[in-house]
């Protein structure tokens, strides 16, 4: 069946797929057009999709600075965005990938700042040493690792890391082990004082140890001169695992984060509750089937007309329509019917909320983007839901991953605002309509933070006004406007 | 037609809630229709266990012929043709969907072949929400159950309600007021009797209980029927009954013509006067009056734009649109998730009513309250365009003590995943049809009498009713 499928209707999975194949610049075109088609729509396709698509920008990324790299990235973040601003999350991703890459290269860089720190250090003993200059050519290359390692201070942690940098020096392999070749050069070499409280913080001095080419020479220049292109060819290997590493920990986290969500459902849902939510979102459904494990209560659940009708009918009868199963990953497809559960679902339909507001407990929301004000953008209808429980006082829970939230702040929501097919409310055939009549039809609604009380997160539970901790906890403020060039400093 | 024999309508009268009627009718029909009513009372609940356990063992019986095609169907049958030629066409009347939904599970139950009697029960799960399980009635959507008292013109509006043919409070009320008309004008005094006491208990009684089995009636159909009934017993008896008829016909057209006719035309234009040029007028689904506002206004030369916000399952907005585009009206149509988006626009909000509550909520087509809610929350002003007639002097705080529940299939998409909801454990669908609207988000309700505030809906329905008796 997928195999049909995808021969037709290319989505998320045969992206994923061809991901790997594919030559990347054909994958970005891929990505965007399957946006631009909406083929690939919704939080989280589009999200997964992303990160994918960066993981492999990286991978295939060929070295040269961080700046480059940083540079390629909101290249073609860029692209994507344009492609699909009203996809926050697309945004949202490149983002947490940008910042992520700046952490790591932070990190390096005071790695690095120690280092010089160290050789600063090491500089008046060696200025003292000067006279054996003749000594450094010998063992130019090797000459800096002792120094590399003095200053991450022989922990294990650090040794690890010296482990890995020398491993990327390919003509060294004969290298004998780091810290006996440490402690041999200090002592070999008669070396200042300073420099034997080193060997004395590290380890126990082993002469018998003594590797076949002691690399006793320090001069200044020469480290300077190699030691920098050996950082940069070695610090690149390291930097680009962990980047890479980085991004996969984002997709298990894009994974996850429903689960992580429901996690905190029998906090919030209690015996007997009568909880209203709207549209289908696979974060609710997960969310309420945890709760059910423990509780028994009633679900209703609003139809969400013209847009998402067929997908919440799906998920209340427990199939999910071809359309859906497109767009998702096939292990999430199967999921029970809250019916199935034990829960009591009555559907309804959009207009009845009003009348059955004054018997419901709690509104759950799931959202398509939360903005850091605290506002959110959720199927059409969210906003007159939330505000029918504003006026009857019933509390508006909205369960969404952090990766939904993004540090955007548009003034003007309208522009987050999407319109979709009018076919769907005043079908084609009826042509005298169709004709003279205007017909409207809003696929997202924007909720202002007033209207929520508790946003859920796999964080935990905040209120709307700490959001923008969150924002600032999960981007760095220059990545915010990485799309928008003419605004970047 | 007009049913003249006592013994099968005598009954009637004496049992009040319509279920218990139909019960007692239907078992002294079965048995002798010698029995004193009080007497047939107390067997009456006797009897009704007893077809009770004779309907389950006749049912046990006919699985077990279905599943084990073994002809066991010995011991009961003696009394089986019988109960089931007088039962078949009431119990369908009454609780006809019960009835063909077990008939439709038989083969299931037949291909288990184990237990027949036990699990017929428990088979058929409550589909009813329970929020609203006190408003459920099942509707009638033939005619084969109707009793024979019932007039045809009567017997067709009914499925014309029950299928929203005749939708709209008024429509509907002035639909009914017709086809009485037509009972009335067929109707011949018995002898012994009188127009006065007969015409009511006896023939106006099963239309009404017949309408209302189609669809629960319209609470101004409430109100012009106890007018109506008024009407008849203030006919004096020594009155010939052609005269009479006449006089009642005549009133009927004059009921229509005043409370109605009259009435649509001076909201019509008292609403079409707070329309100006400019303005952005805003209406939920379709309200006969508002429609008739809007075109008068536009009539009138005023430029004005209308956007109509409409809902699942009925889009009765639709119809409306329709017939404003067609005069060349500028329409905006959107559902119900647009709302909040285009409440920004509007300058007005126009809503229709079923019906106006005495604590000055109003009663109206389910989202009314929602369309109301954000105007009120956007500061724009809501006005209800509400005849007299629609006035009641009940009362309701929120919309699950009294409302109307429309069979829940009617939510179903044809071809969409929802068509074999009922299998489904637990799963309801719930499809109400009105809800109440808080007085403090209308700001003025247009009547034939003046535009007042919700707070002057009791006063002004003591009026029409001082000024009626």
């Amino acid at each position: 069946m997928p195999s049909l499928q995808t021969g037709y209707a290319p989505n998320l999975g045969v992206f994923l797929k061809s991901l790997k194949t594919a030559p990347l610049e054909s994958s970005i075109e891929n990505l965007i057009s399957l946006l631009k088609r909406r083929q690939i729509r919704n939080s989280r396709p589009c999200a997964i999709a992303t990160a994918h698509l960066l993981l492999r920008v990286v991978a295939k990324f060929r070295w040269t600075d961080i700046g480059n790299l940083l540079q390629r990235i909101q290249e073609v973040g860029q692209r994507l965005v344009e492609a699909q601003p009203r996809e926050m999350v697309v945004g949202n991703i490149v983002r947490r990938v940008l910042g992520m890459i700046r952490d790591e290269a932070k990190e390096d860089r005071t790695e690095d700042a120690s280092d010089s720190t160290s050789t600063s250090q090491l500089g008046s003993p060696g200025r003292e040493r000067s006279d054996s200059g003749d000594l450094r050519t010998e063992g130019g290359v090797s000459s800096f690792s002792p120094l590399r390692f003095a200053t991450t201070d022989a922990s294990n942690l650090s040794e690890a890391s010296g482990d890995d940098i020398f491993q990327g020096r390919s003509p060294l392999t004969s290298r004998p082990p780091l810290l006996t070749s440490h402690t041999s050069y200090a002592v070999l070499n008669g070396v200042p004082v300073q420099q034997s409280m080193f060997n004395l913080l590290s380890a126990t001095p082993t002469p018998s140890s003594t590797p076949p080419h002691s690399s006793p020479s320090h001069g200044k220049s020469k480290i300077t001169a190699t030691s920098l292109a050996q950082r940069i060819a070695t610090s690149t290997r390291d930097l680009k695992a962990e980047v890479i590493s980085g991004i996969e920990e984002i997709i298990d986290e894009l994974d996850q984060v429903d689960d992580q969500i429901a996690a905190y459902a029998q906090e919030h849902i209690h015996s007997n509750e009568v909880v209203l939510t709207h549209s289908s979102s696979l974060s609710v459904q997960k969310f309420l089937l945890k709760a059910a494990e423990k509780r028994k209560f009633t679900v209703i659940i609003a139809e969400s007309y013209p847009n998402d009708h067929e997908a919440t009918h799906a998920a209340v009868i427990g199939k999910v329509s071809s359309n859906l199963e497109s767009d998702e990953m096939s292990t999430e497809t199967f999921l029970k019917p809250l019916s199935a559960a034990g829960i009591t679902v009555i559907l309804m339909t959009d207009a009845t909320i009003f009348a059955i507001m004054s018997r419901v407990n709690k509104v759950i929301l799931a959202t398509h983007a939360v903005i850091a004000s605290g506002g959110l953008i959720a199927a059409a209808g969210a906003r007159i839901i939330a505000k029918a429980a504003k006026v009857h006082k019933t509390p508006v829970i909205v369960v969404s991953g952090v990766y939904k939230l993004s540090p955007e702040y548009p003034f003007e929501f309208e522009s987050l605002i999407e319109y979709g097919d009018p076919g769907n409310i005043i079908g084609y055939g009826e042509g005298a309509l169709v004709d003279h009549l205007e017909v409207d039809n809003p696929v997202y609604d924007y909720v202002p933070p007033d209207l929520v009380d508790l946003y859920i997160t796999n964080l935990g539970a905040h209120a709307p006004s700490y959001l923008y901790r969150i924002v600032a906890d999960h981007y760095k403020p220059e990545d915010i406007n990485f799309h928008k060039p003419e605004l970047q400093f | 037609m007009p049913s003249s024999d006592p013994p099968t309508a005598e009954p009637s009268p004496a049992a009040a809630p319509a279920p218990a009627k139909a019960n007692t009718a239907k078992q002294q029909k079965g048995k002798e229709p010698a029995t004193s009513t009080d007497g047939s009372k107390l067997s009456g609940a006797e009897l009704k266990a007893r077809a009770k356990a004779e309907k389950a063992a006749r049912r046990a019986q006919a699985l077990l012929e279905k599943g084990t095609t073994a002809p066991v169907a010995a011991p009961i049958p003696g009394q089986q043709p019988k109960t089931e030629g007088q039962k078949g066409p009431k119990a369908q009347h009454k609780r006809g969907n019960s009835m063909s939904l077990e008939v439709r599970n038989v083969p299931v139950r037949g291909s288990q072949k184990a237990a027949p009697v036990v699990p017929a029960e428990p088979k058929k799960e409550d589909k009813t929400v329970e929020f609203f399980r006190h408003l459920y009635k099942l509707r009638t959507t033939s005619i084969a159950g109707a009793s024979k008292e019932v007039h045809p013109a009567v017997l067709a509006l009914g499925l014309q309600m029950s299928n929203y043919t005749i939708c709209g409070s008024c429509a509907r009320l002035v639909a009914t007021l017709q086809a009485f008309k037509r009972v009335i004008e067929s109707y011949t005094t018995p002898p012994q009797n009188s127009l006065s006491r007969h015409l009511t208990s006896h023939v106006l009684s099963p239309q009404i209980e017949y309408l209302s089995s189609c669809r629960p009636l319209s609470i101004s159909m409430g109100n012009a029927i106890r007018w109506l009934k008024l009407e008849v017993s203030k006919v004096d008896v020594s009155v010939p009954d052609a005269e009479a008829k006449k006089s009642l016909c005549d009133a009927i057209d004059v009921f229509i013509r005043e409370r109605i006719t009259f009435a649509d035309q001076v909201i019509a234009r008292s609403a079409a006067d707070k329309i100006k040029d400019g303005d952005v007028i805003m209406t939920y689904a379709k309200s006969s009056i508002v429609q008739r506002a809007l075109i008068r206004a536009h009539e009138e030369g005023k430029k004005f734009r209308v956007i109509i916000v409409d809902s699942r399952p009925l889009h009765e907005g639709k119809h409306l649109a329709a017939a404003l585009v067609k005069i060349g009206m500028d329409v905006k149509y959107c559902l119900i998730n647009g709302l909040s988006h285009n409440i920004q626009d509007v300058t007005k909000v126009l809503l229709g009513a079923h019906a106006m509550m005495s604590n000055g909520r109003l009663f109206s087509r389910i989202g009314t309250a929602l369309v109301a809610m954000e105007a009120n929350e956007a500061d724009k002003p809501v006005i209800v365009l509400c005849e007299t007639i629609k006035f009641t002097e009940r009362v309701a705080l929120d919309s699950i003590v009294h409302n109307e529940i429309a069979p829940a299939d009617e939510l179903v998409i044809p071809g969409g995943p929802l068509e074999k909801w009922g299998d489904i454990k637990k799963l309801q669908l719930c499809n109400p049809m009105y809800d109440v609207t808080p007085a403090d988000y209308i700001q003025m309700i247009i009547t034939e009498s003046g535009n007042v505030p919700p707070t002057s809906v009791p006063v002004l329905h003591r009026l029409g009713n001082e000024s009626q008796g």
